[in-house]
């Protein structure tokens, strides 16, 4: 093919072009460490990076409430088994007063500890966890029970049986909540009778009975903390799944949209040699001619 | 009489090859100039048939009369100029339309930690966040924040949309000063080489310009050609006659009446639009009529489902302090998005409970966290997520296709034109040869006049004398 003087200058602008724009490409990958910058550089990767970015910001999101959900749920979980331990004592000393040989000032002096023991049992009741009453249900701005009187007369539960729930996963929502009146029941109107019985002087007999009621209190309690416990552990196992999940979308993600960077340094090297070469080859040419040659 | 003859071919000799010497030194000036074609002089040795020194010694006779410089033509190739220009046409449409297209992409910024999808991800974590602690005032102020920057964003995006629109119609209305410009020139031009063609001459030159017009006018339009009995070339676009002997059609650059705020061309003799059929104005045209209003029409789609869903649930639920009925956002679209500024003044009154007094009910706000997850976007078929990635996907693609059919344009334009340049190209080493060989026959051609002078001399002075 015949050579005019516009096509050697045509293709040594092409030359450099193409070989200072691969070097730029590169370089910019080694700066940024992305290779794809724009989804047109690879429409199809590029809508598979977004959709991992997408599950990747949501799982994230789902490890955040599982989080936040278990503080609340072990929060919960802490004020029962503190109630549970009262309410042992509390059973203690009524398996103590049922005993018929008890003097009254003996049965007024475990009265005395019961009303405490009520009085701390309604502290835990109204365990409050960041700003929330853990037990109140929906209405977690006030105390989940009211005591009236002190010694208490009346313990009276003010909160609802609202589910705080909260979602953990695409398929599941789940509530971090027990609410009161469905973990203690009667067991405040229970304990009032007690200590009220261990004030007068009812038989031993119709002490001993309140020990079914307590059981019974004792009873919820035990299955309330089994079903936080199980919450705790479904969040825990949640939140390892998503972790695993999370480090195969990173590392799916990051083969797409990030370089390899020892690849890309040899890349950048030929390419730099590239256009040393064709820089060279255009200085050797260009001094190429017949001028050079005729007197 | 012989030896003026001899006198007479060196003569001639002598003004062929100045003439020859005078090409090469025009070739090498503009080896360099756009559309040049390198031109050659035609040497036809003059014989002795037809001609009117007929000699009457056969001998004499057969030596021919010399040389003439019949024509200087130019070196080009007709075909391959159409197809440069079916290749320019395409390319510059495919070029024009993935600039103008490209830019769109910078909207988003995606993929990328500050593209709109994770705004978008982060708004719906700031709603999960008050789910989780419905009663909590710095939650609900990270949702306003949260809500005020994605509404920001996509309207910034709209807006970067519509500038780049303008842009390209600034381009566009641009266009109509190019063609004019090439249209009315290549009327001069027609006038000029029908007079110099019409006295026998060569308009080499001229035609070149000319041709190189041609060009210019097949990168923004797909535009047809002919050249006719007079030398003239009549350009058409479409059934519109744009060039006709020494006369040119212009166009105008008027308010587009269909697309308030944006230019059309019109063919200003019968007022009717301009259709350029490819090239570059067919590739601005179509990013900026086709491209640009579905994606702004598919923001709008976005941004209006993401207010009607949201404020849907919103205006159900109950504040913190009993208030109900509030839309969580205000406007219709892209354009004007924004957070509820009551809302923004005051966060406790965002929605989150079903019922008044209910400080730990969050359902209301678990219902518009759970509206990422919800397929309302594209007939039922996609989430808001999966309506914007398909949404930058679809970008992407058809920039990612036009830069491809770009460069392959771009290639395949390259090897045409190197094609054209080969045939009608400068060469300098081979100017300098020709160069070379006018220098030494017309060297020769003053030997022979030397050489006959001295015949004359001894002819004349020494003949005969003692």
């Amino acid at each position: 093919m015949r050579i005019s003087e516009q096509s050697k200058t045509n293709h040594r602008l092409t030359y450099l072009q193409t070989a200072s724009e691969q070097l730029e490409r590169i370089q910019q990958q080694l700066a940024t460490g992305k290779k794809l910058s724009r989804i047109s550089d690879d429409p199809a990767s590029g809508s598979l990076v977004m959709r991992h970015r997408e599950t990747i910001a949501f799982e994230a999101q789902m490890r955040r409430n599982l989080e936040g959900g278990r503080a609340f749920i072990n929060a919960s979980e802490a004020a029962l088994g503190t109630a549970n331990d009262t309410l042992q004592r509390v059973r203690e000393l009524t398996i103590q007063a049922a005993n018929s040989t008890l003097s009254t000032d003996e049965r007024g002096a475990i009265a005395a500890e019961v009303d405490q023991l009520i009085g701390h049992l309604a502290q835990v009741a109204n365990t409050n966890f960041g700003g929330a009453y853990v037990f109140s249900g929906h209405r977690t701005d006030q105390p989940a029970y009211a005591v009236a009187g002190n010694p208490p007369i009346a313990v009276t539960f003010q909160g609802d049986s609202g589910a705080r729930i909260r979602r953990i996963s695409r398929e599941d929502a789940v509530a971090v909540n027990v609410t009161g009146d469905a973990v203690f029941g009667t067991l405040f109107d229970d304990l009032i009778t007690l200590r009220n019985n261990l004030q007068s002087s009812v038989p031993a007999a119709t002490i001993a009975a309140s020990l079914t009621a307590l059981d019974a209190g004792l009873g919820r309690i035990i299955d309330a903390r089994a079903d936080l416990g199980a919450r705790a552990n479904r969040f825990e196992a949640a939140e390892n799944l998503s972790l695993r999940t999370d480090t195969d979308l990173q590392q799916l993600r990051a083969s797409v949209e990030e370089v390899d960077l020892g690849e890309t340094v040899v890349r950048f090297t030929a390419a730099q040699n590239a256009l040393q070469s064709a820089l060279a080859a255009i200085g050797r040419t260009s001094e190429m001619s017949l001028l050079n040659f005729l007197r | 009489m012989g030896l003026s003859v001899g006198l007479d071919t060196a003569a001639k000799a002598l003004r062929a090859h100045q003439l020859a010497v005078d090409t090469a030194a025009h070739n090498i000036a503009n080896a360099n100039s756009p559309g040049f074609s390198r031109q050659r002089v035609l040497l036809r040795p003059l014989g002795v048939d037809g001609s009117e020194y007929r000699s009457r010694d056969a001998l004499l006779g057969k030596a021919g009369y010399g040389v003439r410089a019949s024509d200087i033509n130019r070196v080009r190739d007709i075909f391959l100029d159409f197809q440069v220009r079916q290749a320019l046409r395409q390319q510059a449409q495919w070029d024009a339309h993935a600039s103008a297209i490209g830019k769109l992409e910078l909207a988003f910024g995606e993929p990328g930690d500050d593209g709109l999808a994770t705004l978008l991800h982060n708004f719906w974590g700031a709603w999960h966040d008050v789910v989780n602690d419905p009663e909590s005032a710095p939650a609900r102020r990270s949702l306003v924040n949260q809500t005020t920057t994605l509404t920001t964003r996509i309207q910034r995006a709209y807006s970067d949309i519509v500038v780049q629109r303008e842009e390209i119609d600034r381009n566009v209305e641009a266009m109509a000063g190019r063609i004019n410009a090439a249209t009315r020139e290549i009327a001069d031009l027609n006038f000029q080489i029908k007079q110099v063609e019409l006295s026998g001459d060569h308009a080499n030159d001229l035609r070149d310009r000319r041709d190189l017009l041609l060009d210019e006018l097949s990168r923004i339009a797909n535009v047809s050609y002919a050249e006719q009995q007079d030398k003239t070339v009549t350009v058409y676009l479409g059934t519109h006659e744009m060039v006709t002997t020494n006369m040119y059609r212009p166009v105008a650059a008027v308010p587009d009446p269909a697309q308030p705020g944006l230019t059309k061309l019109i063919h200003t003799l019968d007022g009717e639009d301009v259709v350029p059929g490819g090239g570059e104005l067919q590739g601005l045209l179509e990013a900026r009529d086709v491209v640009i209003p579905s994606l702004l029409a598919k923001l709008d789609q976005l941004a209006g489902g993401l207010i009607t869903q949201i404020n849907a649930i919103h205006t159900t639920g109950f504040g913190l302090d009993g208030s109900t009925g509030l839309n969580f956002l205000t406007g219709t679209g892209a354009q004007d998005i924004a957070l509820n500024p009551t809302l923004a003044t005051n966060p406790a009154q965002i929605a989150t409970a079903a019922a008044a007094n209910l400080p730990g009910d969050a359902s209301i706000a678990l219902q518009i966290a759970d509206l990422e997850l919800a397929t309302t976007m594209a007939a039922g078929t996609l989430t808001f997520d999966q309506y914007y990635a398909d949404l930058v996907g679809v970008l992407g693609a058809d920039v990612n296709r036009a830069s491809g059919l770009a460069e392959s344009g771009g290639m395949f334009v390259d090897h045409l034109e190197a094609m054209r340049q080969s045939v009608q190209g400068v060469n300098i080493d081979e100017e300098v040869t020709l160069l070379n060989a006018s220098q030494h026959a017309y060297n020769a051609a003053a030997k022979v006049i030397t050489v006959i002078d001295e015949m004359l001399d001894t002819l004349i002075n020494r003949t005969g004398v003692g």
